[in-house]
């Protein structure tokens, strides 16, 4: 049985409240979502919260998998990042309240991949890299920061000196040029 | 003017956008709902999902320390059987047999994600931790007057019945009935208990022949289970 479907039969038997199970896929992929926390976040305390609180998502929404016609992975990986992005906003709301500045996300979003990272990657990820890189450097790192930073478009409009509308003019421009590589 | 062309090329923008997390305010809510209700946008929105969970490649996985695995089992399953039991002390007669047994139940936040396409109807799943007893409950809202309940495995002991309650979040749980006597057959829910349906918890208990002589379970609840959106 491959990888893949080893992980889907995992997430049928979490749906059925299978708790050993839920400890296999645990051991299967907390070490990816925990990476994604960790990247996202950039904070040891808050990446190992918000793992707690993805995997009680995993537990509790494992039976409605199958309808939202996601491969394993990209489900759990999905589930990571948006609450991971939905604490770093929250984060960075109670910041600017608090009257800090954007630097420190804006930093994070711009680390693209070394050549080291673009080779052991699968194809999958080859195909979007590739992709990305037939855009403008900025272009591939806005999209880069809303996908792997949470950036609205407000903060890249804010990060490239843009009008807003102007920036979503951009962002969408490179989506359809992205989609149309992608499809090729 | 917008062609068939245009609108298609739209809304894969929009869903890509959506995916991002881009969208804000009435465009986000008005995404949303298409995400239930539109399946062309639903697999745009799936394809993106795809596409972009590949950079996530990017990210060097990295161990969570041990103590993270344990305190997400003790909060999904220490203390959910302890609320649940502190729910069901009202039980009077919930034994320490039901605690032997690990009966225990999933409390299901149905707004934790974004809510599936809307199917055609409910269903549940009552499960005792050791699978003794397995009931298999669907309810269509086409037929709204009754559960359609099949029971794969278990049954009542000698001389006894099961009965299947609803709890709807912290109140009291409500009898719908005997279960069946036949592995197939229906339970008839009365109408001001159907829109409490959705977000309940399903249980069966161990009662008397013919069901608890009181208001709520006397015996030890055997198998219980969320009611999830099919």
């Amino acid at each position: 049985m491959s990888r893949l479907t080893e992980i889907e039969a995992m997430i049928a038997r979490v749906a059925l409240g299978d708790r050993a199970a839920f400890g296999a896929l645990y051991d299967a992929t907390s070490a990816k979502l925990f990476g994604i926390c960790l990247r996202v976040l950039d904070n040891r305390a808050e990446a190992e919260d918000a793992l707690q609180e993805i995997y009680v998502k995993v537990w509790h929404n494992a039976g409605r998998y199958q309808v939202n016609g996601l491969s394993p992975m990209t489900w759990l990986i999905t589930i990571a990042r948006n609450h991971a992005i939905d604490r770093l906003r929250t984060r960075r709301r109670a910041e600017r309240r608090a009257g800090g500045d954007m630097a420190e996300a804006a930093d994070l979003a711009d680390a693209a991949p070394g050549p080291e990272a673009l080779a052991v990657a699968g194809s999958e990820r080859v195909r979007i890299e590739g992709c990305l890189t037939e855009l403008e450097p900025d272009r591939a790192a806005a999209v880069r920061g809303a996908y792997l930073a949470g950036e609205s478009y407000a903060d890249l409009a804010a990060r490239f000196d843009v009008p807003l509308n102007t920036m979503r003019t951009w962002l969408r421009r490179s989506l359809l040029r992205l989609k149309e590589c992608l499809t090729r | 003017m917008t062609g068939a062309g245009d609108q298609h090329e739209e809304d894969r923008l929009l869903a890509a956008e959506h995916v991002l997390g881009l969208l804000e305010g009435e465009e986000l809510a008005r995404a949303e709902r298409r995400l239930e209700t539109d399946a062309a946008y639903r697999d745009a929105h799936a394809a993106w999902a795809e596409d972009f969970a590949a950079l996530a490649d990017e990210v060097a996985p990295a161990a969570p320390p041990a103590r993270l695995r344990q305190a997400i089992e003790r909060r999904l399953f220490g203390a959910r059987r302890e609320s649940l039991l502190r729910r069901l002390g009202l039980w009077p007669a919930l034994t320490a047999a039901a605690l032997a047994a690990g009966t225990y139940a999933v409390v299901t936040n149905l707004d934790l994600l974004r809510p599936d396409p809307v199917g055609p109807g409910l269903h549940a799943e009552i499960v005792a931790e050791d699978r003794s007893l397995v009931v298999q409950v669907a309810y269509d809202p086409s037929e709204p007057d009754a559960l359609r309940v099949s029971r794969p495995s278990g049954e009542a002991a000698p001389g006894r019945s099961l009965e299947l309650w609803l709890i709807a979040g912290e109140a009291a749980p409500v009898s719908l009935g005997l279960l069946p006597e036949d592995r197939e057959g229906r339970v008839s829910v009365p109408e001001e208990l159907r829109p409490l349906l959705m977000q309940a918890v399903l249980a069966v208990s161990d009662e008397p022949a013919g069901g608890s002589p009181a208001a709520g379970p006397t015996g030890p609840v055997l198998a219980a289970g969320p009611v999830t959106t099919l």
